[in-house]
């Protein structure tokens, strides 16, 4: 079914999923039907114009929506995290290559359906999330350590109770303390002489944590840096803190949403570096939002292109930038500045992306495609194999149900 | 610059700010009228105006005048209050105690309160709560206080004849002693439970006439300050990370909300103070408000002088602390910039 049919696990798919947002035009279809797959330990890149659904796409995966105005319409995101390895019990054998875990596929859930107490469950431990502006992404009253040890105090209550040298059958005030779910009178109860030395005592092993994920991101004096406020870094340490928080539980699955858009270009340069690093040593899935097509070359296993809250081509890198089959995937690439494009000469798609509310029936690209003809006006065109791993959504490679079919060799606008 | 040479140098320049204060205030209670006219009357001869004049030395020149009021002060001497009929540095002590109970009850009502309602709305904005907050709010800060408090005077105490007036019920007032001189805080050192029913039972009227308005503006702005807040990124890395709602209303978005909320929090202190001189004339609160209004009418001036004086001592004390407070929970805010 649809592009699952090359080799590997799927980690999460996405099928038919429809995002709306009430406005006051009327029903704005951000995300309308939107399917793919993410396999296992690959970065899928996901590149499009600016306000076609992107991040609508990967908020998705962590029912980050503000609803309303959003409307969830339809489709589904189904997600199997991954188990352990029976090999080798996690510790990391030749069968699951080092990592410890083996792609589970019976226990897959609907990411939109399951209850928001399942859904927390998942963020940030099996799914984690980067955002475009690491300066805004960080809360600017908390020191950068105790927003990681957030993340260990969710969903590593247990690690850190073993950790801190107490009985795993630990109860009360010490446990709801490693686990951030604070009770009125528990400041009390922490301060009493037993339970303040076992308070230490985690707070110490927190502090371990985090200064291992830090570690992990190459800083410089882990221990240092997280007793600093995000306004004392520099965006590059900032987007570091960032990744160190959302890969600190080994997810399954990284959205990482123009995690460099922010940042300059050298720093961008480390920062995919370290991201692509820690994701092939731990086998994290990746899906990477951006609009900069070279960039998403560079770092991705295939690519998705997606125009005006539809996917209009997905593929493996090299067929996708081999041989772009969707005009508007030509058109990006136009106006991308290659090694032989003389300056000044960068194509531009002409016009805008359509206004979303109650889209026809017809084509998305009609109005800006240079080969439209009758067969797009009428006609909605949907994702069709070319090749076993290549889909694309246009009439010049299948058949219309009605009308003239557009080619390449006939320029009509 | 570290928090305690701050808090040093701010220190440092208090007194300065202080002796400006007063300069201000001496002049303009001067340009008011004849600090004697309390004492005259129509039938006094030029002759005998004059000997009066010279007895409390205003034949001397006015700076001569200026310094001798500052040094009675530096010496504990305040004046004498027409008024009262006794030594200003006598009865204010007692007068501010039950002022500063009033303000500092409803002051905390209206912080809690206000606080807790402004993070309820804005927490869940546009929905029913919020809209109901919003119509507490704007009429609390829209009713004129003098009316509110005859409102809930004629229905509470006139009509349903629960709620008592003024500060106590005397024989209880007078069975325990009155260290603190606020009465709550006396009756629980006394450790009699009557006494501090009694004490809280009288404070509840007026406290709430005074402080509905203070709450209504933190509620209003907390609401506010609180949706800012939710909107911004970090509120959804927050969730991201698989956070409960709660931890992230609480230690994230609620914690930023309240920087901006502490200013107003600041400026509601003014207002508190001011609302102080209606209130407790409505409830016969036996305060500095009270004693202030009557001043006024019957230009007991050393009274007034010595008021905005320490008002204003107090509001430079105030504001220390709320920037104190604000450099705390924002460490954005570098001191001394
Ligand atoms: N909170 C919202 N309220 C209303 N409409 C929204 C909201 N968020 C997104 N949309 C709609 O969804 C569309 C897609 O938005 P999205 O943020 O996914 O775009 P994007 O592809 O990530 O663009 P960019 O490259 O600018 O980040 C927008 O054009 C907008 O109409
Ligand atoms: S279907 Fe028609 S309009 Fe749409 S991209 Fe293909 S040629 Fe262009
Ligand atoms: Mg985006
Ligand atoms: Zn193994």
């Amino acid at each position: 079914m649809l592009d699952a049919k090359h080799g590997g696990a799927t980690v999460a798919s996405v099928r038919d999923l429809k995002v709306h947002f009430q406005s006051k035009r009327g029903v704005v279809h951000a995300v309308d039907g939107v399917s793919f797959d993410i396999r296992d330990g690959e970065t899928l890149g996901l590149v499009g114009e600016t306000g076609c659904g992107k991040s609508v796409t990967g908020r998705s995966f962590l029912r980050l929506l503000p609803v309303p105005p959003g409307i969830l319409a339809g489709g589904s995101v189904m997600f199997s995290a991954h188990e352990v390895c029976t090999g080798c019990e996690g510790t990391g054998c030749e069968t699951c290559e080092g990592t410890g875990r083996k792609a589970g596929q019976d226990r897959s859930v609907n990411l939109l359906g399951i209850p928001s107490e399942d859904m927390r469950r998942i963020r940030g431990d099996r799914i984690a999330m980067i955002f475009q502006d690491p300066g805004k992404a960080l809360n600017p009253t908390l020191p950068v350590g105790a927003q990681i040890a957030e993340v260990f105090l969710q969903h590593r209550t247990d690690e850190l109770i073993a950790l801190a040298g107490l009985p795993a059958d630990t109860v009360g005030a010490v446990r709801r303390f490693a686990s951030q779910s604070p009770r009125l009178g528990d400041g009390w109860l922490l301060s009493l002489p037993g339970a303040r030395a076992q308070r230490r005592r985690v707070e110490e092993a927190l502090a371990t944590m985090v200064a291992g994920a830090l570690a992990e991101t190459q800083v410089p004096n882990p221990a240092k840096l997280m007793a600093r406020y995000p306004h004392e870094l520099s965006g590059g340490m900032r987007q570091r803190v960032m990744i160190a928080q959302a890969l600190a539980c080994n997810p399954d699955l990284l959205i990482a949403d123009e995690p460099t858009t922010a940042l300059d270009v050298t720093v961008e340069a480390r920062i995919l570096e370290l991201i692509r690093n820690l994701q092939q040593r731990r086998k994290t899935s990746v899906l990477y939002i951006s609009h900069d097509l070279s960039l998403v070359r560079r770092i991705s296993d295939r690519v998705a292109v997606m125009y005006a809250g539809r996917i209009v081509e997905i593929g493996t890198t090299t067929e996708v930038f081999a041989n772009p089959r969707h005009p508007y995937t030509r058109g990006l690439m136009a106006a991308v500045p290659g090694a032989d494009t003389p300056r000044g000469r960068l194509a531009a798609i002409r016009g805008t992306v359509p206004e979303l509310v109650d889209p026809p029936a017809a084509c998305r690209f009609c109005g800006r495609c240079p080969y439209e003809t009758s067969a797009c006006r009428n006609n909605d065109p949907f994702l069709e194999a070319i090749t076993p791993s290549h889909l694309v959504a246009c009439f010049i490679d299948h058949p219309a149900p009605s009308g003239e079919r557009p080619n390449y060799g006939r320029v009509t606008a | 610059m570290h928090l305690r040479d701050y808090i040093l140098r701010r220190l440092m320049v208090l007194p300065v700010l202080v002796i400006g204060v007063s300069i201000v205030v001496f002049t303009l209670t001067r340009v008011g009228g004849s600090p004697i006219g309390i004492y005259l009357s129509h039938e006094m001869t030029p002759d005998e105006v004059a000997e009066i004049e010279a007895r409390f030395n205003l034949d001397k020149p006015v700076w001569v005048q200026y310094i001798y009021w500052i040094r009675g002060i530096a010496m504990g001497d305040f004046g004498w209050s027409g008024v009262a009929a006794a030594p200003v540095a006598d009865v204010f002590p007692l007068k501010l105690a039950a002022t500063m109970e009033l303000a500092f009850a409803s002051g905390l009502v209206a912080l809690f309160l206000g606080i807790a309602l402004g993070t309820y709305a804005g927490a869940r904005r546009n929905r029913l709560p919020d809209h109901v907050t919003r119509i507490v709010a704007v009429s609390g800060a829209s009713l004129p206080q003098f009316w509110f408090g005859i409102l809930l005077l004629i229905i509470f105490w006139a009509e349903i004849g629960i709620a008592p007036i003024g500060r106590s019920d005397a024989t209880i007032f007078a069975s325990i002693a009155h260290p603190t001189g606020l009465y709550t805080v006396d009756a629980i050192l006394a450790g009699s439970p009557s006494a501090f029913w009694d004490a809280i039972w009288h404070l509840v009227l007026p406290s709430v006439t005074l402080g509905y308005g203070a709450t209504a503006i933190i509620a209003r702005m907390m609401r506010s300050a609180l949706v800012e807040e939710l909107q911004q990124d970090y509120v959804d890395a927050a969730r991201a990370k698989g956070l409960a709602e709660r931890i992230v209303l609480k230690r994230h978005a609620r914690r930023n909300a309240l920087v901006p909320t502490v200013t107003v929090i600041g400026l509601t202190f003014g207002f508190l103070l001011q609302g102080t001189i209606t209130v407790e004339i409505i409830f016969r609160w036996p305060g500095l408000g009270r004693w202030m209004a009557d001043s006024v009418l019957r230009g007991d001036q050393a009274t007034l002088m010595t008021y905005v004086l320490f008002t204003s001592v107090l509001f430079l004390v105030v504001n220390l602390i709320v920037d104190l407070v604000y450099a705390n929970l924002d460490r954005r805010v570098t001191l001394g910039k």
